[in-house]
């Protein structure tokens, strides 16, 4: 399965993800490893959960001065030789970007891993303008062979098996091979290896930028973040204004953290500071630097409920112990960024109108709060955006019309107490032994796979008068 | 020290659905010399409609929930998620300033059943009123929203007449979520299914929450599936209780 | 387009709606750098042997392999015995310059080929083009080592002239030498080294680089299966010289 219909209801959706025999073996497999993960990482790190809140409380810091260390960032990278641009919607940063590689009169561009040049859906931009996207992350690359998207922000091919990878590299590279990791792996280090001496463009994201040093900082571990800033003439990043932290010292706390979030490593294998162009004396290097800074929706939350998700940094732990990320799976999702992070990240480039649906794709279990390296609120946020999505009238009338009568009963115990006795009356015909073994209508969606306790045959209010009586004096 | 006053919150599904844990209750505090009140006229947190976002809504139940609650010493919740809603969300709701400072008084003194037992009453020794093993689930809001997973397996592992054991991703969500259940019932139910698959690798004859909405999804899902293991309230497994 | 002063102006107007969640103040930064890591490397001389157990042990779990010899004669032994037993000839290295010895005749004597790169930078575009097609030939890069990090066994390399960025990224079989002056125990100790090399504008006289590399090239891509060397180097290893190598 590809990237989601949207046309087609979410549950549905969900509903063909959790057929997928496959997805769901793979789901289980990978979640649950990086949930282990993670846990032993921490385990080992004591100090971890301090770091946690320092991290938290530079992001919140950053975001207060948030014109002071851009305005830092801008001119640092400008002082070291780079030049920065700006775009406010994800066709202002296709355009500057496109425009860069025209003047550069580039064919082809070799991409590390970058969640923000998804965001913008870059790739179809660059085929379009006649410079061949290629990815350079594995994961990336055979689901961009498969032309998929991503289904998890750190894994993006977790839903693919080996053998469905060696029938991939036999029709698209030509190449009859074992379904064996080391052998696919090998095979697409020497096609990609091609690529990065041939390519004029490099394009990256940023997992954070340093405001004091004007440093872009790339984290892989494959080394491809590497490549793509030191063989190409020209390198890109392009980057959400939110990932900008004041300093270096600032930057060791994140990374002390970020690696054991996502894959339980003390670090990635890479973590690469990018001060500038290549510089005299330097044999390699890129001979232009651009950062593209992106707003997309961003800059509209600094004030607004979703401010929190700002603070995010793609772990993807969030949907490694999300209930319902377990069980789905990134695509039915539908939107560039999965899980429960990802319904935040999607109303806040799309708007609230966009995850009516997914807002309640969550049992508010509060898992992805607790793993959440910078302990970012997501289900506040979530019951935030249900808010906005009943109040904005955008949730089904029918809907709000239950809401609201129920909202009636339970401030009216007279009411309340009555619709308890008909519910006992009305049910008769269905209980046995206590319990109702199927309903109609959409009580039906309880049923289906769950008993439903009876109402009482005596409510607690009901038995209280006897119950006060039994007191001791 | 005086006997201490409690006010039970029994919540609308303690209410309509398990009002033997209700009962329960109330005898065991009787039984450990607590006196036993219940402000009539109550209905139900209004976590069902906060969650989903209608706020307004909310309010007004949560309001209704602080004045009748106003003149409580402890408020005891069975279940965790309502303890939480109103220690944690009530007092943001709350407008009106009068009825803001109650709400914060409220939150200082309501407690879900466990918490209640261990840390205020200092109790944690009980007979048990059933045999064999049990396990516990840690329903969500009462593990990582109130931070309590010691109180119930405290009083668990010295529970006398029953074995304790742990369950295996006794902290992951059991699928129920409030109105989640049945907007995506079928995620829902999967969820369930892997919850219900460790609780019975268990060998567990009762499977114990301090949750009515954990136990009317989990319970709902034994009995459909003919399992042997019972889904049952901490309070009915406590001597002096036994609705 | 949107202008930097357009950009900014968003920015601000929106800012000035919220004073934010909390109050918050970023990391405190080292108030005197230099002091600070002269603080740290005086601690370092003293307990660098638990230092260097620690980066060993970590680099060790991380996939690394460790050599430790007594002085920097011993070092062409080291590679050509990591060569012969890979099949591997074709050697790129730092320059002797920045790598504090000249080992190009050692190892040449030892059946080796170093192949030979520039001390700084190559104007000519055919000339770069040839170097860099040289360098994705070899099977063996040679570096030298800024920063060993005993906490997660990494080891932090700035690029510059004589430092190529290649010499420990094309390379099937990296080889860093280093030294115990280049030990330090945690992150928070390189982030004061990192706040040192930034204020001194130190950054600015090296390369645009400054390279943090945890054991050798890895994925989990396909069905989580740890495979390394995917665009990075296979294997790493690092020569601990105990005599320090500009002593
Ligand atoms: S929300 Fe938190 S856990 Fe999720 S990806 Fe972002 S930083 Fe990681």
């Amino acid at each position: 399965m590809s990237q989601a219909d949207l046309s087609v209801p979410f549950r549905q959706r969900a509903g063909s993800a959790m057929k997928d025999a496959f997805l769901q073996e793979a789901l289980t497999i990978a979640t649950t490893k990086f949930i282990g993960l993670r846990r032993e990482a921490f385990g080992d790190f004591p100090e971890g959960e301090k770091l946690r809140d320092v991290a938290r409380e530079i992001k919140e810091a950053t975001l207060q001065h948030l014109d002071r260390y851009l305005e830092q960032l801008i001119d640092n990278v400008e002082r070291l030789g780079g030049k920065v641009h700006f775009a406010s919607t994800a066709a202002e940063a296709r355009g500057v970007i496109l425009e860069i590689g025209r003047r550069a009169g580039a064919r082809m561009a070799v991409k590390s891993k970058s969640m923000a040049t998804e965001e913008i859906h870059l790739n179809e931009a660059l085929e379009q303008a006649g410079i061949t996207p290629v990815e350079t992350d594995l994961g990336e690359y055979i689901i961009q062979l498969a032309h998929e998207r991503p289904s998890h922000i750190i894994a993006p091919a977790i839903h693919k098996t080996k053998g469905q990878v060696a029938d991939l590299f036999a029709k698209e590279l030509r190449r009859t091979v074992a379904a064996d990791p080391e052998v696919l792996t090998k095979i697409a280090r020497g096609e990609l290896r091609e690529k990065f001496l041939q390519a004029d463009l490099g394009i990256t994201g940023a997992n954070f930028a340093i405001a004091d040093t004007g440093t872009i900082v790339l984290v892989t571990n494959e080394g491809n973040g590497r490549m793509v800033t030191s063989l190409p003439r020209v390198h890109v990043a392009v980057m959400g204004v939110e990932k900008v932290v004041p300093s270096m010292t600032d930057l060791m706390v994140f990374l002390a953290i970020l690696a054991k979030s996502a894959t339980g490593q003390k670090l990635s294998v890479y973590t690469t500071f990018v001060q500038g162009p290549r510089r005299a004396g330097e044999l390699e290097g890129p001979e232009e630097l651009h950062l593209v800074l992106l707003d997309n929706g961003r800059i509209n939350q600094l004030a607004g409920p979703l401010r929190e998700a700002l603070y995010c940094l793609r772990c993807g732990a969030c949907l490694n112990v999300c209930p319902v990320y377990r069980q789905i799976g990134g695509h039915a999702y539908g939107h560039t960024y999965p899980g429960p992070i990802g319904i935040l990240l999607t109303a806040m480039l799309s708007g609230p109108a966009s995850v009516k649906e997914l807002a309640h794709a969550s049992s508010l279990c509060g898992a992805c709060a607790e793993a959440c390296p910078v302990r970012i609120d997501i289900p506040r946020m979530l019951i935030e955006l249900r808010r906005e999505v009943d109040e904005t009238k955008i949730a089904p009338r029918t809907e709000r019309a239950v809401f609201k009568a129920f909202g009636r009963l339970l401030t009216r115990p007279v009411l309340y107490r009555l619709a308890a006795r008909i519910a006992r009356l009305l049910q008769r015909p269905f209980v046995r032994d206590g319990a109702i073994r199927s309903l109609p209508l959409f009580f039906g969606d309880w049923t289906r796979t769950r008993d439903l306790p009876a109402v009482a045959p005596r409510t607690f209010h009901e038995r209280w008068k006897e119950l006060a009586r039994e007191a001791p004096p | 020290m005086t006997a201490p006053r409690v006010a039970l919150m029994v919540t609308c599904l303690g209410d309509v659905f398990f009002p033997e844990v209700g009962v329960s209750i109330v005898r065991l505090l009787r039984r450990l010399g607590a006196t036993v009140e219940f402000p009539p006229g109550q209905t139900c947190c209004g976590l069902p409609l906060f969650n989903s976002g209608y706020h307004t809504e909310a309010r007004a139940v949560a309001a209704r929930t602080v004045a009748l609650f106003r003149d409580a010493d402890n408020v005891v919740v069975p279940s965790g998620s309502c303890a939480w809603m109103v220690k944690h969300e009530y007092p943001g709701l709350m407008q009106d300033p009068a009825l803001k400072k109650d709400a914060l008084r409220l939150a200082g003194r309501t407690y879900e059943l466990s918490q209640f037992l261990v840390k205020v009453l200092g109790r944690r020794g009980f007979r048990a009123t059933v045999g064999g093993r049990v396990t516990y689930h840690d329903s969500c809001h009462l593990l990582r929203g109130l931070h309590e997973a010691e109180s119930p397996r405290e009083i668990l592992r010295n529970l006398e007449g029953v074995e304790f054991v742990e369950l295996p991703g006794a902290d992951e969500c059991c699928g129920f979520g409030g109105s989640f259940a049945v907007r995506l019932p079928e995620v829902s139910s999967q969820i369930l299914a892997k919850k219900l698959e460790n609780v019975e690798a268990t060998g567990a004859a009762c499977l114990v929450a301090c949750d009515a909405g954990c136990l009317m999804q989990m319970g709902g899902g034994l009995r459909r599936r003919r399992s042997r293991v019972r889904a049952v309230h901490l309070a009915e497994l406590l001597d002096g209780g036994g609705a | 387009m949107t202008t930097r002063e357009e950009f900014m102006a968003r920015i601000r107007a929106e800012m000035g709606k919220t004073r934010g969640l909390f109050p918050a103040t970023p990391a405190t930064r080292p108030e005197y750098p230099r002091e600070e890591a002269e603080a740290i490397r005086a601690q370092l001389a003293e307990r660098w042997p638990e230092a260097l157990e620690r980066f060993r042990r970590e680099f060790e779990k991380v996939g690394g392999v460790f050599h430790r010899v007594p002085t920097l004669t011993e070092v062409p032994q080291v590679v050509t015995g990591i060569a012969r037993a890979r099949e591997a000839r074709r050697l790129v290295s730092w320059h002797p310059s920045q790598l504090g010895a000249d080992l190009g005749q050692a190892l040449a004597a030892r059946g080796l080929t170093p192949l030979p790169m520039p001390p700084g930078e190559a104007t000519n575009p055919t000339e770069r083009a040839r170097l860099r097609q040289l360098a994705a030939s070899a099977e063996l890069g040679l570096t030298g080592v800024d920063l060993a990090i005993a906490e997660t066994g990494t080891l932090v390399l700035r690029s510059g002239a004589g430092r190529p960025r290649s010499t420990s990224l094309l390379p099937a079989y990296h080889i860093a030498v280093f030294d115990r002056t280049a030990l330090v125990e945690s992150l928070a100790q390189v982030g004061v080294f990192l706040e040192l090399w930034h204020a001194d504008g130190a950054t600015e006289d090296r390369g645009a680089v400054i390279s943090f590399i945890t054991g050798p090239s890895r994925t989990a891509d396909i069905e989580l299966t740890l495979t390394r060397g995917v665009h990075g180097p296979k294997e790493v290893h690092v020569i601990f010289v105990e005599r320090e190598i500009r002593g």
